[in-house]
């Protein structure tokens, strides 16, 4: 009587269940998808490291999408083509030529030139709750038609016949665990499978037991099978990464090959079917041979049933595993992905992002993440033996559009990892000094040529102390060209400078460029004692790298909801921060840096027609290493420290310059150009010193002055204006 | 407990349904976007036009006559320098002036965008997002677009011209 009714709650409550719970689905996470076009700077080699990231395959016949060959000097590719509410990339065909590490050509399968092809791009990770389960949902139109044929030969031989519970094998089961004293031999059917792992716990007592197979026969009663094989091919479990449980066989697809689930072949299929039994015990990173044998295993059952040829068979158990390189991908992304739900958490409540099933493309681009990876880890390793406790972190964005390109928040980065790119507030040291300049243009008392004094300056502060700024080199300069101050980063000349335009303009200028919180308007934030991590150092300078347009850095392009519908886009949204004319002189200060400064050494790392603008940074004791800059196509921001704030002895420029000359290097990027504002006029002056002198002379540099403010022009070397080098100008044409 | 009543049926369509989209509570944005958290102090310099204030404008009503009408496809930028991506944009700005054409104007900003992504110092480009800013109402973002576009145009009087008809049409508004 008392089962009766048990079996009755029981029946009556597992259904309502079902029907109240949805699956957690956390929002998955993809890369900006790859552009192809003729002039790309991009080797055959690199484009095929990319196309094996994204899980295509070489097959000389090319005979579906996700599939390409190297044929008769070009690399040909059958795209896969996606839709993401509405913004469409067909699936085609196309033949690509390449010259020079550039693409050369690209063709389409009629042979006509094509002007632009999209890749579909790298999911890179998903917003999961902590320890929590991660799937991504497979259609029922989409799982292959093998695959519930697969489960039950392994599983459930008469899960079409059976109500939830198949008495023939749990007699059998019963007697083999009978005789030897505990359960041993499961009998689940998939139904049960399914069960367990939807309501109930995995212990392995007989109550549970009963309670799964009336919750089993009460779920058969109300769902169709092909219901229940669905459900089942999205919840079961396949495997563990880190702290991420991988849910269902789209999610178990890309995990271990890197492709949609359509795109598997026989063995790979059969890899995940044995994957049911134990994720754990069968993990193919793991216990490969284990893994093997077990795959294999799942293969020799298709035979028996029917399912395959014997031959199909044999040519697939000789495969490879084929799993692909999990490790690097599910470390090193997270930086990113903490900046993805950060940007998104201010709009979306943690549920939406953890368990509703979003689409969210965002503005990562894979290649430049594995550059700056690579130039982190390479850079620290080659300090030496001193830098084993160095930690690094870096940013990269397009500073045009405010996209960010990649994160790196440590030299290992894992899901618990402190993410050092967004959490690591030090103080900025002379990263913060072209705010100073800028003040003093913006203040139209001061151009790149006007003198400053670098000579000792004793400043009064308001507790009564004094304070006496030094140089790096401990020497004075005398006086010099603001160009000279900023490119050497002269300390004295700095806070002369800074004093002189006041602090509330400076503090106004950190705000216009991006920074989000009122600095405190100490003097000593003249030599960058303030602390910011090196995302907002970031934002700062892609102003500046963007010619005096703020964009609000962005981790993503758009999210999209249920049913595929666009939900929201992140357009770009500029607004000007100050005077181009302004910026488009102080970059050319910052290019100074580099061709004469304090980033001479690791200009000379670059090729030599090369531009760019840059500006170091080394806080009190050389306990943080920085370094700022940019070209037309990257803003990068590198950062060198330990965790427990202890000296490193580096320099901005004997540390982060040199990792940011790696990442640089790695992406053959262009130079910073930008063109000259009207308003401003190159006047040419010794940089030494500051005076008017021909372009010809030793030590000539241009500056931009404004039009309406000509200097003294220059007719000599030694800063000759007199009436004989007048004379001599007529004569030559040039006066004025 | 045989018979399967009708609100049963209904729910297990329904739990199906949410299943297969994995998503069954209708989902919004918590909040609209916010806005850049500074305010940007007007240029110190003389600035061709002062900033407008930021727009909340609704959208102009479809048969609003646009006060900027797309370029024609033959103007080119004769003294642009030369990008690696100048085909890639070329195309996509065809594309998103087709988008616009046809009335796809989230469409003609998303192709727009991606051109901008490859080619950022186009001025030209620059000038079609301000456009299509002014289309949308969005004035504030227009104005700065222009001046964005004519902080790049360098040399390029055609270019240059349409960014000044734009800041024109953005402070009129």
């Amino acid at each position: 009587m008392l089962a009766v009714l048990y079996a009755g709650f029981t029946a009556l409550t597992v259904g309502a269940q079902f029907e109240g719970r949805r699956w957690d689905v956390p929002a998955q996470v993809y890369a900006a998808p790859l552009e192809l076009y003729s002039g790309r700077a991009l080797s055959q080699d690199d484009l095929v490291a990319e196309l094996k990231r994204l899980g295509y395959r070489e097959d000389p016949r090319l005979p579906a999408p996700g599939t390409y060959r190297v044929a008769l000097g070009r690399l040909e590719i059958s795209t896969r083509g996606f839709d993401f509410a509405g913004d469409i990339e067909p699936a085609r065909l196309v033949s690509i030529a390449f010259a020079g590490g550039r693409i050369a050509g690209l063709r389409d399968k009629q042979g006509k030139d094509a002007a632009i092809v999209r890749l579909n791009p790298l999911l890179i990770g998903s917003l999961f709750a902590a320890h929590g389960e991660d799937r991504l949902i497979v259609p029922p139109q989409e799982i292959p038609p093998l695959l519930p044929a697969m489960l039950k030969a392994v599983e459930d031989q008469r899960f079409d016949t059976h109500h939830g519970v198949d008495p023939l094998a749990m007699l059998r089961a019963m007697f083999v665990n009978v005789t030897s004293g505990e359960i041993r031999q499961g009998a689940s059917t998939l139904t049960q499978q399914l069960v367990r792992s939807y309501f109930l716990s995995n212990d392995r007592t007989w109550e549970r037991k009963v309670r799964e197979a009336l919750m089993s026969i009460s779920l058969e009663m109300r769902y169709s099978k092909d219901d229940l094989m669905y459900a089942y091919v999205n919840e079961i479990y396949l495997g563990q990464d880190g702290a991420r449980a991988v849910h269902g066989f789209g999610l178990a697809s890309q995990f271990y090959f890197g492709k949609p689930i359509g795109e598997l072949e026989l063995h790979e299929l059969a890899l995940l079917v044995a994957e049911v039994r134990g994720p754990t015990y069968y993990d193919p990173r793991r216990h490969p041979e284990r893994a093997r044998e077990r795959r294999n295993f799942v293969l020799q059952r298709m035979v028996d049933e029917g399912l395959a040829t014997n031959k199909a068979v044999q040519v697939a158990a000789e495969r490879d595993l084929g799993l692909v390189d999990n490790t690097r991908r599910s470390a090193t992304q997270s930086a990113f992905l903490g900046l993805v739900r950060r940007q998104l958490s201010s709009e979306y409540q943690r549920d939406d992002l953890e368990r509703t099933g979003l689409i969210v493309l965002s503005t990562l681009d894979p290649t430049v993440q594995t550059a700056a990876e690579r130039a982190l880890d390479t850079g620290i390793t080659a300090l030496g033996k001193k830098a084993e406790t160095f930690e690094g972190a870096i940013v990269v964005t397009n500073p045009q559009t405010g996209e960010v390109q990649a994160i790196v928040g440590g030299r290992k980065a894992d899901y618990e990892g402190f993410n050092r790119a967004l959490d690591a507030r030090r103080p900025i040291g002379s990263l913060i000094k072209p705010a100073v300049y800028l003040a003093a243009l913006e203040s139209g008392r001061y151009t790149l040529a006007s003198l400053i004094d670098d000579a000792p300056i004793e400043v009064k502060l308001q507790n009564g102390t004094t304070w006496l700024p030094a140089n790096f080199d401990n020497r004075a300069h005398g006086e010099v060209p603001l160009v000279r101050a900023l490119a050497e980063s002269l300390n004295m000349a700095t806070v002369r400078l800074g004093l002189d335009v006041g602090l509330e303009p400076i503090g106004d200028v950190l705000q216009r460029l991006g920074l989000v919180q009122k600095p405190k308007l100490y003097p000593s934030m003249l030599l960058g004692a303030l602390a910011l991590t090196p995302m907002e150092v970031a934002q700062i300078y892609n102003t500046l790298a963007n010619g005096g347009f703020r964009v609000p850095l962005r981790a993503v392009r758009s999210v999209i909801g249920e049913g595929g519908k666009l939900l929201q886009r992140f357009d770009i949204d500029i607004s000007q921060a100050s005077d181009p004319a302004y910026v488009y002189s102080l970059n050319q200060a910052l290019v100074q840096v580099m061709e004469r400064g304090t980033g001479r050494a690791v200009r000379m790392q670059l090729p030599a027609d090369m531009v760019v603008a840059g500006k170091t940074g080394t806080s009190d004791d050389l306990r943080d290493s920085w370094f700022a800059g940019f070209t037309n196509d990257h803003l990068i921001v590198t950062w060198i420290g330990t965790d427990d704030n202890k000296p490193t002895g580096l320099t901005g420029s004997s540390g982060a310059a040199k990792i940011w000359a790696g990442v640089l290097h790695a992406l053959e990027a262009s130079s910073y150009t930008a063109p000259a504002p009207d308003t401003v006029a190159d006047e040419w002056i010794d940089y030494l010193t500051g005076q008017p002198m021909a372009e010809h002379c030793e030590n000539a540099v241009a500056v931009p002055v404004p039009a309406d403010q000509p200097i003294e022009h220059p007719f000599g070397c030694n800063g000759e204006t007199g009436f004989g080098a007048r004379i001599k100008s007529w004569f030559r044409g040039d006066g004025r | 407990m045989n018979a399967l009543p009708l609100s049963s049926v209904r729910n297990l369509v329904v739990a199906v349904l949410c299943i297969a989209g994995a998503a069954c509570t209708s989902l919004q944005p918590a909040a609209s976007r916010p806005s850049p958290p500074i305010s940007t102090s007007p240029a110190p310099s003389p600035s061709p036009t002062p900033a407008p204030p930021p727009s909340s404008r609704p959208l102009p009503p479809p048969n609003v006559p646009q006060s900027v009408p797309p370029a024609s496809r033959s103007s080119t930028a004769p003294s642009r320098p030369q990008s690696d991506a100048s085909g890639a944009s070329d195309a996509l700005l065809a594309q998103a002036r087709d988008e616009r054409a046809a009335g796809s104007l989230t469409q003609a900003t998303a192709s727009i965008e991606r051109a901008l992504r490859l080619d950022p110092n186009n001025a030209e480009l620059w000038v079609e997002r301000g456009e299509l800013a002014l289309q949308t109402g969005n004035t504030a973002q227009a104005g700065t677009m222009a001046r964005k576009a004519l902080s790049l145009a360098g040399t390029n009087s055609t270019v240059s011209a349409r960014a000044q008809r734009l800041l024109q049409a953005a402070s009129a508004r």
